[in-house]
Parts: structure tokens; sequence; C-alpha cells
């Protein structure tokens, strides 16, 4: 598989590739194909079960197809459950923590790869290493800092543990590596000061990095269950995932429902996808920057 | 600069965001107006629960100068939130007791005011179960209402085999009786009883009838009966498969409406849903309970059961309300609003029984009234402070019994070793 | 003032240029050690860490080091704490659960990391082209990460289920007379997990592949285009070289969330049947949560930092060591 190839712009003799090159696509959208089948299946089934009764989703056998068309569903959920109120609140959790764990992450990235002083690498092991803590061990003694400051039951508390996370550091970093020092020393020689560096030099030519990091941020603040769940009492403050887990009842569950809020809680991050992902195919103009 | 405009960006929208105070449902919290109290209880699945609201709408209309402001708390995680609530100095006054091994946990850590005072008081009304919640000689909470197990059966589903209603059976006659109710296959197989996944079902169960305790692990060979018994249904397919059953997350109300067994042992909690199923027109099943079958003929009818209460936080702000609220709750007119939607209250009198059966839908017949009055209640898994460690254990060994993974022998032994060395020897 | 470096440093040096088509970095200017400049190096470094330090160690940093005091106590997360020295790192010795769970939490790991590392990076070499569709495949494959847990528990549970299951419907055609009983089987549980979880977090990794992808630079594919090399050798002397920053990156996070999986397990099996997918998170929860012993559970969390911070360093030599 000459894949990697196909990303770098080979122009030599391209005609006497062409038989060659149609054959290797068709190769490859089978490939795809067969792929997508099998990590879209059980999604299909999911897409299915929103259309049935509570009582049919679970059913034995598996049911691919509804019995009852039951389309009601993707209507009577937003009067069953404040859906909407659920997905504003995701929302709003979602780009503010985006928006400042992408901003600050990369800031704090830039100082860990491109300036030296001394206990930097100290520092940065730091935060790595907390990553390896699981939050259920210290999810008690930051509930109760945070009960101290009297920021429990509020979008702020959630915001500031989730926001300044050392995934989003670690992560930029390491793109921040793939840019050549050389880069960063011309610009440094040419007057530009670090954070001018890190503003018209860096983030334009991390674009993709950024992408992923607020793709990947956005979609896992959307997807927490245990961080809104403990933090936000108030029903008015609930998100998405929590509105979810609320169809399971003591002695029942609203399967449908589940199954019909889950689809819809997916489509506002596939846009957002759909939207961003121009960024990982874009490229980068890195012509012109050899300084 | 770029990054200082980019701080003012964050500073705006974390500003922003902390104005916001979000925008599903409406905001409980509406300032207390003077002279009003304003009284929060922790409770679970608000909108699923119907009791909660039963008891608060009566109590509100009873008592204008309190308003209450339910704390909802999803169902699956109750436990864990109301744990990081009260360790954060959570002042949420009332904290309702969703099952003893969660007493247990509170009062072992008291979290809870003793109520001893109310306790006396409500001494006269004989609360059925109240006797649940004594730890040490100190009551932690009052129960509103009480549970415990029958069997439901399918009437049409009998009366197609030619059997007679469940009378008096024993847990052979039980299986029995299982077998020849099973029939069909496919789609189409109805299976003559259902034995949800709980360990309950079966420890639980066994230790009320044959009145052992699990927090003794010198000898759980009175679990053996029990155990063979259900495998032996399952082995038979007179039973769904246990597998089967958690993978699919099988719903026992569901099995039971839509006629898929024709026996399920449940608690008394199944009656209300049941109620109000048939209500909506979302099942037609004509059900009946009958006493839960026992280990031996001519016995007294025992079976497990327990309460559900409320305690009062120790960081409690309003002590004074939520001890009326409690009292109210736990008598004549909390009973009568829970009873009204087929919840059997801890608060028993002729006046509310009467009540009770006179509810649309619920079965009128002897033996449905006979369930009702069980000889014996005792609670399916008693108290200490290793209830819930204990309960984990137990509950991992009956999957492996259950899945077949192990013998039940060797289950047995292994629950013994494990809760001796694991649980009371730490 | 780049290049201070500090000779006991294990850490990656930012090198990548030495790897792209044959090229050579110049070598950086000696090191300065004069007093001035290094403070101010200091100054900026620190200013530009500070936005972000200043949240994770108020908030992540402080909870995580009380964690740890914890560990030296008895606390039931509700009384004062007690001293308990370290018997609570004594009782880990002699926990049969903390042995079964760490053993699954390997386990894990070892089947979760390699496949996710490797599927992710196939699916990203595929999807970093130029095609008809190729924003419909991309977004596809990122779906299962989207999708809810609950859904997803409920999702795998009916395709897992032994006996009316998709799965083993379809193993059953293809000719397995005995089909694994999945997550209803002590033995078959672990694989059933970490399948899922593959599924689910490949489409993860295969976006930070994506992006690692984009950030190469592409005067090296050109310049290795004008040494004439092609396929496979551009992949391997410009691709994987690049790439490593990335994969190093994955590399890591993959171990470190493996070893710390919970939500799914969670949901999906509870730990059971038995303790067969009992993990060290799970652990904690129950025991510092559920069963009131936080202590003991900190004693267990530490434990596992512990663990997972020894791998991580190993990773980091490793990969030093590849560096030069």
């Amino acid at each position: 598989m000459a894949v990697a190839g196909a990303a770098g712009p080979l122009h030599a003799s391209r005609k006497a590739k062409a038989g060659r090159e149609r054959a290797r696509r068709v190769a490859l959208y089978v490939v795809l194909a067969v792929l997508l089948a099998i990590v879209l299946t059980p999604f299909l089934w999911m897409l299915s079960s929103s259309l049935k009764h509570d009582i049919d989703v679970l059913s034995i056998p598996v049911q691919w197809i509804p019995k009852d068309w039951v389309w009601s569903n993707y209507d009577s959920i937003w009067s069953v459950a404040p859906m909407a109120g659920y997905l504003a609140n995701s929302s709003i959790l979602a780009v503010t923590i985006t928006f400042l764990q992408v901003l600050t992450g990369s800031f704090a990235a830039y100082g860990f790869s491109k300036v030296r002083f001394p206990g930097r690498d100290a520092l940065f092991l730091g935060y790595i290493a907390t990553i390896a803590v699981p939050w259920q061990a210290y999810m008690i003694p930051q509930y109760i800092m945070m009960q101290q400051a009297h920021l429990t039951d509020s979008f702020l508390s959630l915001i500031l543990l989730q926001a300044f996370s050392a995934f989003g550091v670690f992560l930029m970093r390491q793109y921040y590596l793939s840019i050549p020092d050389e880069l960063v020393e011309a610009a440094r020689l040419d007057g530009l000061s670090d954070y001018g560096i890190w503003a018209r030099i860096v983030l334009p030519l991390t674009k993709p990095a950024l992408a992923s990091l607020a793709l990947l941020t956005f979609v896992n603040t959307w997807n927490d269950y245990m961080g809104p769940f403990i933090y936000l009492s108030s029903n008015n403050l609930w998100t998405v995932q929590i509105g979810l887990a609320s169809f399971i009842g003591q002695y029942s569950a609203q399967y449908a429902m589940i199954m019909t809020g889950s689809v819809i809680s997916v489509v506002p991050v596939l846009v957002i996808f759909l939207v961003g992902q121009r960024f990982f195919i874009a490229g980068i103009a890195t012509s012109g920057m050899k300084g | 600069m770029k990054h200082t405009k980019g701080a003012t960006i964050v500073v705006t929208i974390a500003a922003t965001a902390a104005a916001l105070t979000g925008c599903a449902g409406t905001s409980g919290d509406s300032g207390t107006a003077p002279g009003k109290t304003t009284l929060s209880i922790a409770l679970w699945s608000y909108a699923q629960t119907p009791e909660f609201k039963a008891l608060i709408d009566a109590f509100q209309a009873a008592n204008p100068d309190i308003t209450i402001k339910p704390v909802d708390i999803l169902n699956n995680n109750y436990r864990d939130k109301v744990t990081t609530m009260l360790a954060g100095g959570d002042t949420t006054d009332i904290i309702t007791i969703k099952s003893t091994t969660d007493y247990a946990g509170y009062a072992a850590k008291k979290q809870l005011l003793p109520l001893n005072d109310l306790q006396q008081k409500l001494a006269d009304k004989k609360l059925a179960r109240l006797d649940n919640y004594d730890w040490k000689g100190t009551y932690y909470a009052i129960p509103y209402r009480t549970d415990f197990y029958v069997l439901y059966y399918n009437k049409k589903l009998f009366k197609d085999a030619g059997l007679p209603a469940p009378e008096n059976l024993t847990w052979d006659q039980f299986a029995d009786q299982a077998t020849k109710l099973t029939h069909g296959s496919g789609t189409g197989k109805v299976y003559g009883a259902y034995i949800h996944t709980w360990n309950a079902m079966v420890q639980g169960l066994a230790a009320a009838q044959t009145g052992r305790s699990q927090l003794d692990p010198s000898d759980y060979g009175w679990m053996k009966n029990q155990y063979e018994l259900t495998l032996r249904l399952q082995k038979a397919g007179a039973i769904r498969d246990f597998g089967e059953a958690l993978n699919q997350q099988v719903s026992y109300q569901t099995e039971f409406e839509t006629g898929k067994a024709a026996m399920v042992p449940m608690g008394t909690w199944l009656i209300a849903p049941l109620l109000a199923d048939r209500k909506a027109g979302k099942t037609d099943v004509d059900w009946g309970i009958a006493p839960l079958p026992q280990t031996q003929a001519g016995q007294q009818i025992a079976t497990a059961g327990g309460p559900t209460g409320f305690g009062i936080n120790r960081r409690a702000k309003n002590v004074a309300a939520a001890k009326k609220f409690i009292e109210f709750a736990a008598g004549e007119k909390g009973a009568e609003a829970v009873a009204s939607i087929g919840i059997v209250p801890a608060y028993q009198s002729d006046a509310i029984l009467k009540r009770y059966f006179g509810l649309e839908g619920i079965p009128q017949d002897d033996l449905s009234k006979k369930a009702f009055a069980p000889d014996v209640v005792r609670p399916e898994s008693p108290i200490s402070d290793s209830t819930a460690a204990i309960n984990t254990v137990l509950n991992q060994e009956h999957g492996l019994i259950m899945t077949g993974s192990k013998s039940v022998d060797d289950g047995i032994k292994e629950m013994e070793q494990r809760v001796t060395s694991e649980v009371l020897h730490q | 003032m780049t290049s201070l470096a500090e000779p006991d440093s294990w850490l990656p040096e930012p090198r990548t240029t030495s790897a792209g088509g044959g090229r050579t970095s110049p070598a950086n200017p000696p090191p300065s050690r004069r007093s001035p400049l290094r403070r101010r190096a200091t100054l900026v470094g620190w200013s530009f860490i500070l936005p972000n330090f200043i949240g994770f160690a108020l908030f992540t940093l402080v909870p995580v080091l009380a964690a740890f005091v914890l560990a030296f106590t008895h606390w039931d997360a509700y009384n004062p704490p007690s001293w308990a020295g370290l018997r609570n790192f004594a009782r880990l010795l002699r926990d049969e659960n903390f042995r079964v769970a760490l053993t699954n939490t390997a386990l894990y790991a070892l089947g979760h990391v390699p496949l996710t590392l490797a599927l992710s990076l196939g699916l990203a070499l595929l999807l970093n082209q130029k095609l008809r569709g190729i924003a419909f495949f991309r977004v596809a494959l990122f779906f299962p990460y989207v999708t809810s847990l609950v859904a997803v528990a409920i999702v795998w549970n009916m395709l897992f289920n032994p006996t009316s299951g998709p799965v083993n419907q379809f193993l059953h055609l293809i000719g397995a007379a005995d089909p694994p009983g999945w997550t209803a089987s002590p033995t078959w549980a672990l694989p059933a997990v970490i399948i899922t979880a593959v599924w689910k977090d490949m489409g993860y990794y295969m976006v930070l592949f994506l992006a690692g992808l984009q950030t190469i630079p592409r005067e090296y594919y050109e310049a290795a285009s004008v040494d004439g090399a092609t396929g496979w050798r551009t992949f391997w002397n410009v691709t994987v070289p690049c790439l490593r920053p990335t994969t190093f990156f994955v590399l890591v996070m993959l171990t470190i969330s493996s070893f710390k999986v919970f939500d799914l397990i969670f949901v999906m099996t509870q730990g059971g049947p038995g303790r067969s997918t009992l993990v060290l998170s799970q652990l904690i929860y129950q025991v510092g949560i559920l069963d009131g012993d936080f202590g003991y559970s900190s004693a267990i969390a530490l434990a596992l930092f512990l663990i997972v911070a020894a791998i991580t360093v190993f990773q980091f030599r490793l990969q030093q060591r590849r560096e030069q």
C-alpha cells in the first residue's frame, strides 16, 4: 500500500500510473466500505431502535427493522424531557471549555516546547503524571474544595475543572515538536518576541492540531457524564448525557427515548466534525515559511 | 497583541458562563419569601417516581408555610452522588433512604440525625419495617413505604394451561408449575417464570425464608437449595437464561406485562407501575398476586422485605420543618397520598388498606389479599458496617454461579472464604 | 536561547528536523549559561505556562496531592481522618481484589493499546488523502466515539448476547460450533470489553494521527520526491519519523487511559461476571465511594499512579533513545 505516498505530491509520470492508480482507488473504496459496515452496524441498530416502542428495543430475537415505525419518538422526546435545554447546556459547557483548553493549552505548550528554562521538564512531567491518576481517586477532595468555594451546582465549577487539563498541553507540545526550531530561531533573529512567534508562526502552522484538540475536547466534554452528574444538581443545569441517563428509572427504563436522545445528541458533534475536518485535509501552507 | 485579545475573550466567556443559569426546565430556587421555609429533599428520578410528587403535594397543601425543593438525583448513581455531596458538607435537609444497605452506610458514618424522638412518637402507629432502621438502638430514619416480595402471576396463562391459581406453593411446586406453563419457541416462547438477575432473588429470599443472615459467613449452605432450584429451571428452559437476561437488560415488568412470563416473584413496588400501565392502555395483562412460594408446605408465610424512608442530614438547616415532613410522610396523610398511586405505605390501617384495594385495576380476589398479609417479613439483607462490602462479594459470586462458571458448592465455598478474609478480617 | 540543554534531561529533544528526507538540522549554538538570558527565558517560559498552570494546579494538582496524603489515613469521606501510616499499603499487598483488578487492568491494556494504535494509525493513513467522499468516511469512523456511553453499553451487550446476539449468530453462520459467551462468561467478558473499547476509541486516535500527518511539512515530501523516493521509502523515511511525536503521544495517552479505564466497564459489565472485568479504577470507586473506605482507595490509586508513571517514564526513555 503506497498510501503515504499519495499524501505527498508525487507528480512524476502521472499518465503512466493512471491505470494502476484507478485500481488502487477501487480497492481503497472496497476496504473503506467493509470497514464502514463493521463500524456502523451498532449505530444502525441504535437508529432503528430510536424508532421503536420501549418494549421492542431489547426484544429477543433482535429486531433490526422496527415492527412499528414510531416516528413520534423524535417529536415526543422534546416534551418528555427538556431536551432542547439539555442541548443548550451541553453546548455552553463544551464551547467554553474547548475554547479555554485550546487557548491556554497551546499557549502553555509553546512554553514547554520552544522556550528552554530550568525546571521546565520537571514541571512538564508533573503535568503528565496527573493524567495517570484516575478521577475517581480525587473526585471527593476536589468536590470538597469546590463546595468550600461555593462553586458546586454551577457551570463555572465544571469549566474550572476541565478547561485546564494537562491533556491539551501535552497534545499541543507534541505537535509543536514537529515544527523545526530553525523557524523559531530565525523569527527571533528577525526581532519577533516569543508571543509574536506563537501567534504568527506556530499557531497558523499547527491549525490541524488545534482543530483536532478542539474537536476532541468538545466531544469529551459533550459526552462527559460523571462530571456534570456530580457537580450539577439543579435540573435546569443538566446536560444531554444526564438527560439520557435520566430515562433510566428505579424499576424500568425508556430505552427508545435513550436511543432517540443518543441519535439527537450525536448530530451537533457531527456537524462540528464536518465543518472542522477540512483542516485535516487542507494541509498547511508551509511554502515561503523557510525564512 | 493576539494573546491579550485572547485573554479578554477568556474573561468574558468565563463571566458569561458563570452568569448563565442553565436552560433546561425551570429553576427551582426562586428565593424564599419572609416567614416561609424552603425544605430541600434529596431523592431519585423525580419524573419517574410519582410517590415523591404525591407526598410533596400533599404536604405542601397541609403546610403552606413550607416550600419543598426536590434535589433530583439520577437513580443509577444516587448513592454515589449523596456520598459525594455529604463529604463536601452539603446542607440538603432530608436524605431519602433508598435501601437498607445505603442506610447502613449513612448510619455507620453518623451522617444523619438520630430520630428516636420521632420513633417514640410514632411507636403506637406500628409502622411496618421500622425496626429495620434500628442501628444499635438509634433510629436515623423513619419509613414511609414498605415493600415485600410476592408472586405475580398471569391469570390468563394459568387458565390456558388449566392450572389453579398458585396458592400455598412450595418452591418445588413452583418449579413444576413453571415447567408446565412453559410453551412455544422463538419469538412466541412463553416462560413459566422469570427470575430477575439480582442476587437478592436467590440469596435474599433464601435468607429471609430460612431465617439465616448474610452477615455470618461461617456457613452459607442455606443458599444451596434456592440456587439448585433456579439453575434447574434455567437448564430446563422454564426461566430465561441468566446471561441473556443480564446482557439484554431484560425488564421484569416488560416480561410480565407482555405475557412472556407466567409467574414473576418480585417486590410490591411492581404494583404501582402495573396499575399505571393498565390505565394508560400500555398492557392488558390480567394479573393477580399470591404469597411467595415457601421452602416447605404448611409453614408460616415468610418473605423478604424492607422499608424506604427519610432521614435528616446532620448538617440540615431546617431540622424542625424536616421533622414535620417526616412525621407527615410516615403518618396517615402521607400514607393516603402514596397509597393512592399504588405504593404500600409503612403506616397501615384498615382505612388505608381499604383505600389501597379500592384502586382502579388492583386485583380484588382473596388470594391477592392474602398475599398482602404475610406472616413474617424479614430483611433481605440485615444491616451492619459491612453490609455493602459483603453484598459486593455475594453479588460477584452470584453472577459466576448463575452463568454456570462455578458450581453451586464452589461458589458458596468461595463466598464464605472471601467474605471472611476480604471483609470481616480487614 | 533555545539551547539551554539540560544534560540530565530524558525528555525528547525537539529534533524532528533530523528525520526529514536526509536533511540535517544546523548545529545549535553552544549552550549559554549567562544568567540574565537564563532569567529572561525563565520569565518568558513561565508567562506562557502560567494561564494554564494556575487552573491546573488549583483544580487538579491540589486534589491529587490531597488524595495521595489521604492514602496514609483511614478516612470514610465524612468524619475526620485518622493516621494509618503504611497500613493501607500492607493491606494492598494481601488484597485479593487488588491482585485481580491489577491483572485485569494489565490484560485490558495489553489488548487495547496495540489494537487501537495499529487500527487508528492504519485508518489515518487510509483517510489522509484526497478522495471523493473522504469527509463522509472520516465522520463515519469517528461516529463510535461520539455516541453516548449509555447507548454504547446497551448496543454492545445486545450484540454480544450469548444466545440471541448477532455476533454469535454470525459466528454460527461461519461454522463456529460453540461460540463464546462474551459478557456472560468470565473468560470472554474482558475480550468483549476490549473489542467494544477498540471500536469506540479508534476514531479518536485516528483524529490525532490525521492531525499529525497534516502537520508534517510538505517540503520533506517534495525533497524526498526530488531524491527519487516513492511509496514505501517515503513512508519510512518521511512519514514514520515525522509522525513520531504524535505516535509517542498516542502511545502514552493510550497506555495511561487503558490503565485508568472506568466508564465503559462501569456501564457495560460493572466488573462482572464475578470479578472478571473488575479493573483498578472501578475498585477505587467501589472501595472509596460505595464502601466508604476512601483512605484505602487512595492507596490503590497511588499504587496505580506509580505503575503508570513507571511505564510512562520507560516509554519516554525509549523514545529518547530512539531519537539519538
